[in-house]
């Protein structure tokens, strides 16, 4: 698992260099993959800003006004978006195989546990674009995921539903892409 | 939470606090002598020898520290109570929350049933809310009016009575751009009290969770390095009163409103004091280089007291 985190890590922090692709098969995949995020990232950041910002000392009737006039205007723009989309099916492999070793690794029926501490006996298959499920409590992520996992900039965060790896949008409360099953 | 008359052993017991809780590792309560408050019954009986309370000076600062709170549930209702009832002896004006402020959906129903009923005859007094966000909290919480956040993520400020800051970590996603805002923040402050609080504690004797050694590697050496005398956590749904590290106390309050009962490990070398068969928030008072806490259960009964001494810088 070490070795796992290790080479991703590294991988996101090295320059793209043709050698280093040879070195790091990943690379193209996790390359491919930030710059679907970027794209994710622009679009959200234009929308948002033709919205008004919210107060810093905010009501929650505002913070959930912001949220759903943010989650509309992307949902809108990316009425066709599908699974997939942000987590390309080579980058869905990577991931799927850190999960595994994290998961099925030293410790990991612990952090399964932790994961699961607040969902109980849900079974909810989430939506891209779709709102967050009021229901579910915000997961937690283990840090050895998110070591291993190429680092999001602020408007996306990676969270679990049930099984379910998600890519969340904190400002919108939507689910940008998703991994089904994503832990064993 | 009868106030007392200052009994005649106070010398005596106020010097055995200091030797018990400053510095050494020293398990068990430590015993501080109550002061007499403004407006205390006068018909208040004496302090036993071994009762503990807080100093309860008229200029001093005076805080609350609550954890893992935002359930909605008996046992938060329950927590919020005690806290209305001490703050009528115990006039505090600051409220820590060590994170997991709001569980599940975070709806503005949910803000009102998480939160500003529980604690409305607070939020009515003018007591102020300073939040950290825990692993469950969405992140637009740090925009919510009573957080007191200003839109940020982590932030620091000041108190207003004594010379203390407070700095406030979002441990979930440390990035290295928050590390070093807060190795800055530490850098910069001249202030004699550092106390930080965030979410995820650094020492832990629960098996739900436990230690976050990752986090501690990390953040252990700033708090070292920058003379902090004071870690609030939550997280785990005890409490717990960790023996100082490197000169540091640390404490966990994740049971303001969730509660794991059993989950602490019996015996670990780390547990000083804990509590893990009843919810609990802290009181805390700083008076010049002396901060007196209590940590207290659901009916309301004092089952941890102490005195920590500030750290000096290093010569």
């Amino acid at each position: 698992m070490l070795g796992v985190v290790i080479s991703l890590a590294l991988v996101t922090c090295a320059s793209a260099t043709s050698q280093k692709d040879r070195a790091n098969p990943n690379a193209a995949a996790i390359a491919e993959f930030m710059k679907r995020v970027e794209e994710y990232v622009a679009l959200h950041k234009k929308l948002e800003s033709t919205i008004p910002s919210l107060p810093k000392e905010a009501s929650p009737q505002q913070i959930d006004q912001h949220q759903r006039a943010l989650g509309r205007l992307i949902e809108q723009a990316r009425a066709s978006a599908k699974r997939g989309d942000i987590f390309a099916p080579a980058m869905e492999r990577i991931a799927r195989k850190l999960l595994s070793d994290i998961f099925r690794g030293p410790g990991g029926a612990q952090m399964k546990r932790e994961v699961f501490e607040e969902y109980g006996q849900r079974n909810i298959v989430p939506t891209v674009n779709g709102r967050y499920p009021d229901e579910v409590p915000l997961s937690t992520v283990p840090p050895g995921v998110l070591a291993g996992l190429p680092k999001l900039p602020e408007a996306l965060e990676y969270r679990f539903v049930g099984t379910n790896l998600i890519l969340l949008d904190p400002h919108a409360h939507i689910i940008a892409d998703f991994i089904a099953r994503a832990i064993p | 939470m009868r106030l007392r008359r200052l009994s005649p052993w106070a010398p005596v017991c106020a010097l055995i606090a200091l030797v018990c809780c400053a510095g050494a590792d020293a398990a068990g309560p430590a015993i501080v002598v109550a002061g007499e408050p403004p407006g205390a019954p006068k018909d208040a009986a004496v302090a036993p020898a071994q009762e503990i309370q807080l100093p309860n000076k008229a200029n001093s600062l005076k805080f609350a520290v609550i954890g893992d709170n935002g359930n909605g549930e008996q046992r938060q209702y329950d927590v919020a109570k005690q806290m209305a009832a001490w703050r009528a002896r115990f006039a505090y004006e600051l409220v820590l929350m060590m994170g997991d402020n709001i569980y599940g959906s975070e709806r503005p129903q949910d803000f009102v049933q998480k939160f500003e009923e529980p604690y409305k005859p607070l939020l009515d007094a003018g007591v102020k809310f300073y939040a950290s966000l825990g692993n469950h909290d969405a992140r637009e919480q740090r925009y919510y009016k009573y957080y007191n956040m200003d839109g940020k993520l982590y932030y620091s400020f000041k108190a207003p009575k004594e010379d203390v800051r407070f700095f406030a970590l979002e441990s979930t996603y440390p990035e290295p751009q928050q590390i070093e805002w807060f190795r800055k923040e530490l850098e910069g402050s001249n202030e004699k009290w550092k106390i930080c609080f965030w979410h995820h504690p650094l020492y832990s004797s629960a098996r739900t969770h436990g230690s976050e050694t990752r986090l501690r590697a990390t953040l252990e050496p700033l708090l070292i390095k920058n003379n902090v005398s004071l870690v609030l956590n939550g997280h785990d749904h005890v409490y717990e009163r960790i023996k100082p590290q490197n000169g540091i106390a640390y404490f966990v309050v994740g049971s303001s409103g969730q509660l794991r009962e059993g989950d602490l490990r019996k015996g670990s070398p780390l547990t000083a004091k804990g509590l893990d068969t009843d919810n609990a928030f802290m009181l805390m008072e700083i008076d010049g280089d002396d901060l007196t806490f209590v940590a207290i259960d659901r009916q309301g009964k004092v089952f941890d007291s102490g005195v920590i001494k500030r750290r000096e810088p290093p010569k």
